[in-house]
């Protein structure tokens, strides 16, 4: 198998990039006035910071789920296969859904499933 | 079995000190002066049984032996054995145990219980060297007896004691360990030869090797003992490790601990590799001749006293490293008995510098000029093993000297003589002006101190008594010597046809009539 | 798959079911010492189990795991060593703020990663347990999140393990690429079957796979983590990192690459020899640098595992039981020398200053004599099991004729001395005459002084080691009986 036409891909590819780079840089126009530094959309100006603190239970309502959606395809893995794994495989994905309720219901012990609400106290006084 | 007394009792009585120690310090210190009493009684006990057995130079050499199972994976036997050599040494090693605890009698008054704890477990590991006839056995209690030394001097040492203490382990640790190689490499050779795992001594003696082998194993083990020793390159641990440790560190350090590496020597490295300690010799003992001048000149240069008598150490055992490698019977009399003498007279020696230090709080020569007036009683004891260390005769360490003198120009090693020779007159001009200095003269200081006390008298009277012994009547010791000395000989005798190394060997005198 | 297979896998099982059970107790009732007797109850039922399952032994269960003696010994030293850690967490956890029970849900499933590790004959389920092992301690680092040290342990932890089981895989990749399976004793029928393979492939393949096993075992280059992580995460966390993880990692570095043969390939070896070489110098000059007691351990550890390497580079059955009992004699080591630290330690810091040591002999003697032992047995000093495992491992490179590595071993291990001393050193100073200079000077370097509540489980576990650690030390014929007879199979 001949390698030189993915190389010469590879130095056109280069080629191209840096003619388009040093091609803009040529023609392109610059200026600086008041506004070009300033993010646009729309015609409005911006309101504060771009990087706005979402509240932690985003990121742990999003973990939750895909923690979650991840174990349901395992469970659909099994439920294509059922027939042919038979009782064995049955058993299996018991123990495993098992497992998840036991996870659930120590998460939902724990209230980190509580939104708003300060929940259950989470630390031991 | 009590062999193993020997050692049991020691480590019993550490431990029993420690917690003793933590009511009464005095406890301690009896506890210990108790046990290193019996074990002084008990090697006088197997002196006495003993003692005409040993005369009558049986072949087999081992007159008391304890022998377990330990390791028999490995081929590990808890084996201890005695014969002369280990039981002269042992007797040493009691006395100066004895002599240790009373010397830290007063100057020791912090952690006192532990401080005995770690004297006796250095005795319990000093015995199990001397004894110790399986080669792990031997390595085990050479390097167990490092730990608690390391103690004594990094705890209770001076000022500068943990450079020294640290100096000191890390120097003998790295030689024990290139000692471990060179017996696991024979135990390997001796299990290819013969199919067995043993580490016992007298298995291991007579493995065949080839000439290269047999010189690098024989460096293994040369270059451990050769440290302890000090021989001369490596002796810098030394002057620290001694000047910095508590009066009962040094006098164990140096009365015993140098020993253990003359021992190991004699033991070990001639038997084992009689070969290639031969064409070794010549290295070994132009190496103990510059060690004699070298510790020599350097004591005559101290100004601080235990400094002095440590590098006095590395002269003496200079000697005893030449008698050795002299390899005759003149020579290793004279070696032996130097050990001997040489345990005493220094052991004594740090005994009075530290009973200075105790009440003046230096070790300065400068400093302590014209005592002999204000302390008349230390000051003749001073005096009196600053003769022993400078060989006058009469006293042990002339013995000592002149034998190896007279084996090594019977070895027609008449140059290494005549510069050995000249260490003796060198040893006069550091012993006379130690006196001079720290004694005579005038009182410029108005020192005014207290003499010896009983205790020290006490301490102090047998040293004396024994030291003069051995210069005036050293037969006894030699008789107990006797058997091992045949036994030591014929390990070498067996490849003299064959050998094309330097002629002092070949010249083996036999056993011929006592000087 | 059938009830047998399942039967021996019992250990495994009741591991599992334990961390499951503490989960819902926890949920259920939250109470520290109720939550620490379901562990040990847990860890002890599996320890147990291993005598029922050990008829059995050798079986292959699935083309996964094998269950054979050499699996049941190390799953026991798991067990063993987690039960010891878990003792140890009760007494400081209990000092500090916060909950401290979901930790030993983790140590659970850790021990239950570790004991998948070295049952594992596949590629499969060496990276499973890998996995389990590595989440379980990416969150253990981090435990405390109070304090900035353990978080930051844990983000370097999580990023580094990531990165490096990401190697792995690839190493497994390129190794199954080449050869089309990922059982260890077919890549060894391969190998030896054709050997005219692509060999450049298999050798990059296995390079990468080192790389993953150097990287949990912290060996030299790739033991950046190494200190940060042991200064970092809490004590007797620490101390699960430093023996469990590693030492299950060992126990399966010993069968891939007996079992797959590669070790016989002449760039392997030389660059395990290169690696042991480099991780005794570094490790040992490195830590002759730190003040940090736990730093200064983090460093020897490295120093060890090349140690290791040399009596696993020795070959044969003499490497496999001089490795195996090393390691017992370095779990007990440093489960105890971690214990003190543990025990040193007050609700406010992990005591790993120097100072904090400074004089510890005359204050709290039993603990310093038993911080004396494991130091001492870390230097390799006799009556501690460390002197018989370095004699062991420079046996078995004596009798492969690996002077090297021997005369490397013992050279950097006399630099290891210097540091052990040193702390050895602070351990018995401060002796009345010189108290208040040594106190001033306590007090100047250390922020706080500490005042812990020793806890009685901690002293027990300490008491234990330090028993076992003279018992192994005196008289190893038992421990060496033991090795002969399970691990002597591999």
């Amino acid at each position: 198998m001949a390698v030189w036409p993915i190389g010469l891909y590879f130095i056109l590819v280069v080629l191209l990039i840096l003619g388009m780079l040093i091609g803009s840089h040529l023609l392109g126009q610059r200026h600086s006035e008041k506004a070009t530094g300033q993010p646009y959309e729309g015609g409005i100006l911006s309101e504060g910071s771009a990087q706005v603190r979402l509240s932690a239970k985003f990121y742990l309502v999003a973990m939750f789920f895909v923690v979650f959606d991840l174990e349901a395809v395992f469970v659909f893995a099994w439920a294509v296969a059922g027939k042919e794994v038979g009782w064995a495989g049955y058993w299996e994905i018991l123990v495993f859904i098992g497992i998840l309720i036991a996870t659930l219901i120590y998460l939902w012990r724990l209230g980190a499933l509580d939104w708003g609400s300060p929940g259950r106290p989470r630390r031991r006084v | 079995m009590i062999l193993l007394w020997l050692i049991v009792i020691p480590l019993i009585a550490g431990v029993l000190a420690w917690f003793a120690g933590r009511w009464s310090a005095l406890a301690a210190r009896w506890i210990s002066l108790i046990a290193a009493s019996v074990d002084f009684v008990l090697g006088l006990i197997l002196w006495s049984r003993y003692g005409s057995e040993l005369h009558l130079a049986p072949t087999h050499g081992w007159v008391e032996q304890v022998s377990w199972i330990w390791v028999p994976q490995f081929g590990i036997r808890f084996h201890l054995a005695l014969d002369g050599l280990s039981l002269l040494l042992l007797m040493l090693t009691f006395l100066l145990g004895i002599i240790s605890v009373l010397a830290s009698w007063r100057e020791i008054q912090d952690g006192v219980g532990f401080f005995h704890l770690n004297l006796m477990w250095i005795l319990a590991g000093i015995v199990g060297v001397f004894l110790a006839v399986d080669l792990f056995l031997f390595y085990f209690a050479w390097e167990l007896m490092l730990v608690p030394m390391y103690f004594l001097i990094a705890v209770w040492g001076h000022e500068n004691r943990i450079y020294a203490a640290i100096k000191f382990f890390i120097f003998t640790q790295l030689s024990g360990l290139l000692m471990l190689i060179a017996i696991l490499s024979l135990y390997f050779i001796h299990h290819h030869l013969t199919g067995v795992y043993t580490f016992e001594y007298d298995d291991l003696l007579g493995t065949h090797l080839s000439p290269h082998t047999a010189l690098l194993l024989m460096l293994g083990f040369f270059v451990a003992f050769a440290v302890k020793l000090p021989m001369f390159p490596f002796h810098t641990w030394l002057p620290d490790a001694h000047t910095e440790a508590p009066t009962a560190g040094s006098i164990i350090l140096a009365g015993l601990l140098l020993k253990t590496g003359a021992y190991g020597m004699l033991r070990f490295v001639l038997p084992l590799f009689p070969d290639a300690a031969r064409q070794f010799a010549p290295i070994a003992m132009i190496l103990a001749v510059i060690g004699i001048i070298y510790g020599a000149l350097l004591a005559f240069g101290q100004t601080d006293l235990k400094r002095l008598v440590a590098y006095t150490s590395v002269s003496h055992l200079g000697f005893v490293l030449l008698g050795i490698f002299a390899w005759n019977t003149w020579a290793l009399d004279g070696a032996l008995m130097g050990m001997i003498a040489h345990g005493i007279s220094t052991g004594a020696l740090f005994m009075i510098v530290g009973q200075l230090q105790e009440r003046t709080h230096t070790r300065e020569m400068d400093r302590l000029s014209g005592l002999w007036a204000t302390i008349p009683r230390m000051s003749g004891a001073a005096l009196f093993f600053a003769m022993g260390s400078m060989g006058l005769p009469g006293l042990g360490d002339f013995i000592g000297e002149f034998l190896v003198l007279l084996g090594t120009y019977e070895a027609h090693l008449i140059g290494l003589t005549i510069v050995a020779a000249l260490g003796v007159l060198a040893s006069t001009l550091y012993a006379l002006r130690f006196i001079q200095r720290a004694f005579h003269g005038a009182n410029s200081n108005q020192w005014s101190v207290q003499d010896l006390v009983p205790r020290e008298v006490v301490a102090l009277i047998p040293m004396i008594v024994v030291l003069i012994w051995l210069g005036v009547y050293p037969q006894p010791i030699f008789n107990t010597f006797n058997s091992t000395l045949t036994k030591l000989q014929q390990y070498t005798v067996r490849p003299v046809q064959n050998s094309q190394g330097p002629s002092i060997m070949s010249l083996l005198p036999l056993r011929g009539d006592r000087p | 798959m059938n009830v047998t297979d399942l039967f021996t896998l019992l250990p495994l099982l009741i591991l599992g079911g334990a961390a499951i059970v503490v989960m819902i107790v926890v949920a259920i009732h939250r109470s520290h010492i109720l939550t620490l007797t379901l562990t040990l109850i847990g860890l002890a039922l599996a320890f147990a189990s291993l005598w029922w399952i050990a008829p059995e032994a050798p079986r292959q269960v699935t083309s996964l795991l094998v269950i054979d003696r050499y699996a049941i010994f190390y799953t026991g030293l798991v067990i063993a060593a987690t039960f010891a850690v878990a003792l140890l967490c009760y007494g400081y956890f209990e000092r500090h703020p916060g909950n401290p029970e979901e930790l030993y849900i983790l140590l659970l499933l850790a021990a239950l990663g570790s004991a998948v590790l070295v049952a594992s004959s596949h590629f499969i389920s060496f990276f499973l347990g890998l996995e389990i092992l590595s989440v379980s301690l990416y969150a253990m680092n981090a435990y405390i999140r109070a304090w900035s040290l353990p978080l930051e342990a844990g983000i370097k932890y999580l990023i580094l393990a990531a990165s490096s089981a990401a190697f792995l895989l690839f190493g497994m990749a390129l190794v199954y690429a080449e050869l089309g399976t990922m059982d260890f004793a077919k890549i060894r029928e391969l190998v030896t079957a054709s050997p005219d393979l692509n060999r450049a492939v298999l050798l990059a393949g296995t390079a990468l796979i080192i790389t993953g096993f150097g990287f949990k075992l912290a060996l030299v280059p790739f033991h950046l983590w190494t200190p940060d992580i042991y200064e970092g995460a809490p004590a007797p966390v620490t101390a699960f990192v430093a023996t469990v993880s590693k030492g299950a990692m060992f126990a399966l570095l010993l069968r891939y690459f007996y079992w797959s043969g590669t070790h016989h390939f002449g760039a392997v070896f030389l660059v395990f020899t290169i690696i042991a070489i480099a991780s005794m110098i570094a490790g040992n000059i490195l830590a002759m640098l730190q003040t940090n007691v736990k730093r200064i351990l983090a460093y020897s550890s490295i120093a060890h595992m090349g140690y290791v390497l040399v009596a696993f580079q020795a070959g044969g059955q003499l490497a496999v039981q001089a490795v195996t009992f090393y390691l017992v004699a370095y779990f007990i080591t440093i489960i105890g020398a971690f214990g003190v630290i543990t025990m040193i330690s007050d609700g406010d810091r992990d005591a790993d200053s120097i100072e904090d040591y400074r004089g510890l002999f005359w204050r709290r003697p039993a603990l310093a004599a038993v911080f004396t032992a494991m130091l001492l047995s870390l230097a390799g000093i006799p009556v501690t099991a460390g002197f018989v495992g370095k004699f062991y491992v420079i046996s078995a490179g004596a009798s492969s004729a690996i002077w090297l590595l021997v005369f490397v071993l013992i050279v950097t291990s006399v630099f290891g001395l210097y540091y052990y001393l040193r702390i050895l050193v602070a351990l018995y100073s401060g002796l009345a005459h010189e108290e208040a200079h040594a106190a001033s000077g306590a007090a100047m370097v250390s922020s706080s002084s500490l005042a812990p509540a020793l806890s009685i489980s901690g002293g027990v576990v300490l008491a234990v080691l330090t028993i076992l650690l003279v018992w192994v030390g005196v008289y190893p014929a038992t421990l060496l009986n033991i090795i002969h007879s399970t691990v002597g199979l591999l």
